[in-house]
């Protein structure tokens, strides 16, 4: 009898804790499946659409084709002639980062060491400023510096007014300016240049170069330094010989990072860099939603700077494994 | 803590006015008279203020809708990143890795591809224009902020009191309830600001998503990029930065800013 009741008592027990359970169950699979469809449904569309058909005056519809792709690589009429004008927006778009990565590498890394080097509170306060900075809108970033290098109120006026201009053109290197690119007939001109767009993105990262060799940086065993310095090596020695090789890996995985987020760079671009010398996010904004539009181009474009930044990150975390491998 | 080299502060200081000086000139630029952006300002005035926040629909509708979208995706993605960082805590198994490695994909990858790919997907489900695709496109790019700072969160939270816990019998859902909800609370504030800045400012994957049905700040500054820019949009930038500096703030305010940002917190 009494056996009977507890039975009866632990079945009510269980049904809607198995309810629950099984409730529990779905919605984590509910979340799952919402979690694919919005992070990766996304980038696998491209890639289907990349080898759709464009209609001619039309849209474009489902298909099979390399086409895309071909144009990519060889120009829209091969086999009769060769064009490798897209392959050019992909060396554009390699070219600015692999400059403007590591100089913001390489300045940030110093202004980081000192960084750690503060108080606890100090290091607060930059990094409210480093922070905001970093989040402040590529817009903005680029309306800030087109003030800076336009011709009446920024940099070339205020080299004008301080005679330096004058004083460039007297001994030569005015005309060295303007073999860079850096010059008008008349005056400096930085709008549009490599420097300038160089410049921007090298802004745009640094917050990001600095955040990114933070954690390195102040976990640095302070003791080796101290030894060192004890010993009787210089500063420079130090940073050589004991800072630099255990920063090494973080160092570089920092590059290599600063570059995949500077290869999708479309504002800094389209706004300092010579039409001639634009990159392949702004050809795939016009192929998408600008003049051109031919979707399945743009999507194939898209696949191309996809690959080229999954490499590089494949690339730095294979580095990071490696380096604790070894640790 | 030792004391810097008088180098290492000209450095650092030199490093600071770099890093403010567009900011400076941007903001400085917003008190001009004119419809020009000169700097020094010339004939100084509030009167872009008075426009950006009253008087120009063009500019409020875009700040709501800047807001709406910011504060709604970063809600949405603490809420989808809570699970994620739970189970990589709890359970540490292939699967919740890899659902956080793929909810990192969008952030890591170049967002122009993103926007491309979200904008063929809402232009399918009929999403394409409203808002609320823009809150859920955002939500997704940037997850993986709360869940990064949420894990650091989680590693905090004291062995010693989950310990505690179970030995009187406390269930997983008290415990989550009495313990590590509020351990984390910090941390999960964190996330929300982090994703609420960057969502406030992030121009290009809306660019695709809106497809000109709507538009924020980020938007319409773009859009006016051809006809130059106007004193009146220094004054969104400031609105911006204002925005940042007082999430970071708060950030720091309540939770360890350095410690956040992945510093040893052994040493002081």
């Amino acid at each position: 009898m009494s056996s009977q009741s507890i039975d009866i008592g632990l079945s009510k027990a269980t049904e809607p804790a198995s309810l629950a359970l099984i409730l529990g169950k779905a919605a984590r699979v509910v979340f799952r499946v919402l979690v694919v469809c919005f992070c990766l449904t996304p980038f696998l569309l491209v890639i289907a659409i990349s080898l759709g058909e464009k209609i001619e005056g039309a849209a474009w519809v489902w298909g099979f084709e390399f086409t895309h792709y071909e144009r990519f690589f060889v120009g829209a009429d091969w086999p009769n002639s060769y064009s490798g004008i897209y392959l050019q927006k992909l060396w554009y778009s390699l070219y600015y980062a692999l400059i403007a990565a590591p100089i913001a590498v390489v300045t940030a890394f110093p202004f980081t060491y000192f960084l750690t080097r503060l108080t606890r509170r100090a290091q607060t306060v930059w990094l409210i400023f480093l922070l905001s900075s970093l989040s402040l809108s590529e817009v903005f970033i680029a309306m800030g510096w087109d003030v800076l290098l336009s011709n009446r109120s920024g940099l070339p006026m205020v080299l004008r007014e301080l005679g330096i201009t004058d004083w460039m053109k007297a001994t030569g290197w005015f005309d060295v300016a303007r073999d860079w690119g850096l010059a008008s007939p008349r005056d400096l001109k930085f709008k549009t240049s490599l420097f300038a767009t160089v410049l921007t993105m090298s802004y745009l990262v640094w917050p990001y170069a600095v955040i990114l060799l933070y954690p390195a940086l102040s976990r640095l065993d302070t003791s080796t330094v101290e030894a060192a310095r004890t010993m009787g090596a210089g500063p420079w020695a130090v940073m050589r010989t004991v800072i630099l090789p255990t920063v090494r890996i973080p160092l570089i995985g920092t590059t290599l990072l600063l570059f995949v987020f500077l290869l999708g760079v479309y504002v800094s671009v389209t706004v300092f860099a010579d039409p001639s010398q634009h990159t392949l996010a702004v050809s795939i904004y016009g192929s998408v939603r600008g003049s051109t539009l031919n979707a399945p181009f743009g999507a194939a474009q898209s696949v191309i700077l996809l690959i080229t930044a999954g490499l590089f990150l494949v690339l730095s975390q294979i580095l990071v494994s490696y380096a604790e491998k070894r640790r | 803590m030792t004391r810097l080299h008088w180098s290492a502060m000209i450095f650092m200081g030199l490093a600071a006015i770099v890093l403010a000086m567009p900011i400076v000139v941007v903001s400085a630029a917003a008190l001009n008279g004119g419809r020009t952006m000169l700097f020094p300002p010339e004939d100084p005035t509030l009167a872009r203020f008075v426009e950006f926040f009253v008087s120009e629909p063009v500019w409020r509708t875009a700040l709501y809708n800047s807001t709406v979208i910011a504060l709604g995706s970063a809600a949405i993605a603490v809420l989808a990143a809570w699970p994620m960082a739970y189970w990589i805590w709890k359970r540490s198994d292939t699967g919740s890795k890899a659902l956080a490695g793929l909810a990192a994909m969008p952030f890591a990858l170049p967002p122009i591809v993103f926007g491309v790919g979200l904008g063929f997907m809402w232009a399918f489900t009929g999403g394409l224009g409203t808002i609320w695709a823009a809150i859920l496109s955002h939500a997704a790019l940037f997850v993986a902020l709360p869940l990064v700072t949420i894990s650091i969160g989680l590693q905090s939270v004291d062995r010693a009191h989950l310990d505690a816990a179970a030995t009187m019998g406390a269930t997983e859902g008290v415990t989550f309830r009495t313990i590590v909800l509020p351990q984390t609370l910090p941390y999960t504030a964190s996330g929300f600001f982090f994703a609420m800045v960057l969502s406030f400012n992030e121009f290009i994957v809306m660019f695709f998503v809106s497809s000109s049905a709507f538009s924020t700040v980020t938007l319409q500054i773009f859009n006016s990029l051809r006809n130059g820019f106007t004193p009146t949009m220094a004054v969104a930038a400031i609105t911006f930065i204002t925005v940042s500096v007082v999430a970071f703030s708060l950030v720091a305010r309540f939770g360890d800013l350095p410690r956040l940002m992945g510093a040893d917190q052994t040493r002081d």
